[in-house]
């Protein structure tokens, strides 16, 4: 069968996506961008959402329009009142938005083409979320390691050797 | 042929998309979609049974074109649409 990749705005794909959540259902979403990096990659990776139906925590993963039409997939670092403070783990600045427009949960990803999907309650996601928010203090850096371009850059100087 | 039952087609962002009813998780890393001519053909053959030869006159009401260039078109759909498991 043909197969072709066709890219949607964000703007208009995500409502209709949480409409689709709304009437139940969840949704696998391919993920663009590198603001959840490192454990999650740009173009490799997918989310399953799901509905908000309890109250978000800080360390969710969530869909946030976080102005009109804006959307990202963010984790939680701060709710205070209905003030959310997100943050992509891979960045260091900091969005926010109030809490009813937390608009769908992350639940799960797929990771690396893999078929089983990590969810967020299992041991992994769990234990890279807790260290991975511990160690804000020196993210920059640990960015800076697992930045694509120093492993290849490291490999091209071996190869030339 | 019969088109199987609750594969409900949806509009988002202008295309139209398969969706099986009762399923929890709508994949769009892997979503079928169809175009306009085969969205009209898919609302139009529900809950009966069809064959070729009603593709093609289905076509040839709605569509200025030629009787072989629909056969042919609705032929690859044919094949499309067994290889997507829609239809049995």
């Amino acid at each position: 069968m043909d197969c072709e990749t066709r890219m949607m705005a964000n703007e208009v794909f995500l409502p209709q996506v949480v409409q689709i959540l709304n009437e139940g259902h969840t949704v696998t979403l391919p993920l663009r961008g590198r603001s959840m990096r490192p454990f999650l990659e740009d173009g490799r990776d997918k989310a399953i959402l799901a509905a908000v139906k309890e109250a978000p925590r800080v360390g969710d993963a969530v869909l946030a329009e976080i102005s009109k039409g804006h959307f990202v997939l963010h984790r939680i670092v701060k709710i205070k009142g209905d003030r959310v403070t997100l943050r992509g783990d891979g960045n260091l600045g900091t969005e926010s938005c109030r809490i009813q427009d937390i608009k769908a949960f992350a639940i799960a990803f797929y990771r690396k083409g893999r078929n089983e999907p990590d969810s967020v309650k299992g041991w992994k996601w769990r234990i890279y979320s807790w260290w991975w928010m511990r160690l804000l203090p020196i993210r920059r850096y640990l960015l800076f390691a697992f930045h694509p371009h120093i492993p290849q850059r490291l490999l091209n100087k071996i190869k030339r050797k | 042929m019969k088109a199987k039952k609750g594969f409900k087609l949806r509009n988002v962002c202008n295309e139209n998309i398969i969706v099986a009813d009762g399923i929890e998780n709508i994949d769009f890393s892997r979503i079928i979609s169809m175009n306009e001519s085969a969205a009209y053909l898919w609302r139009n053959i529900q809950e009966q049974e069809f064959d070729a030869d009603r593709l093609v006159s289905l076509l040839l009401e709605e569509y200025e074109i030629d009787e072989a260039s629909a056969r042919t078109d609705v032929d690859q759909l044919i094949v499309k649409w067994k290889e997507a498991g829609i239809i049995e």
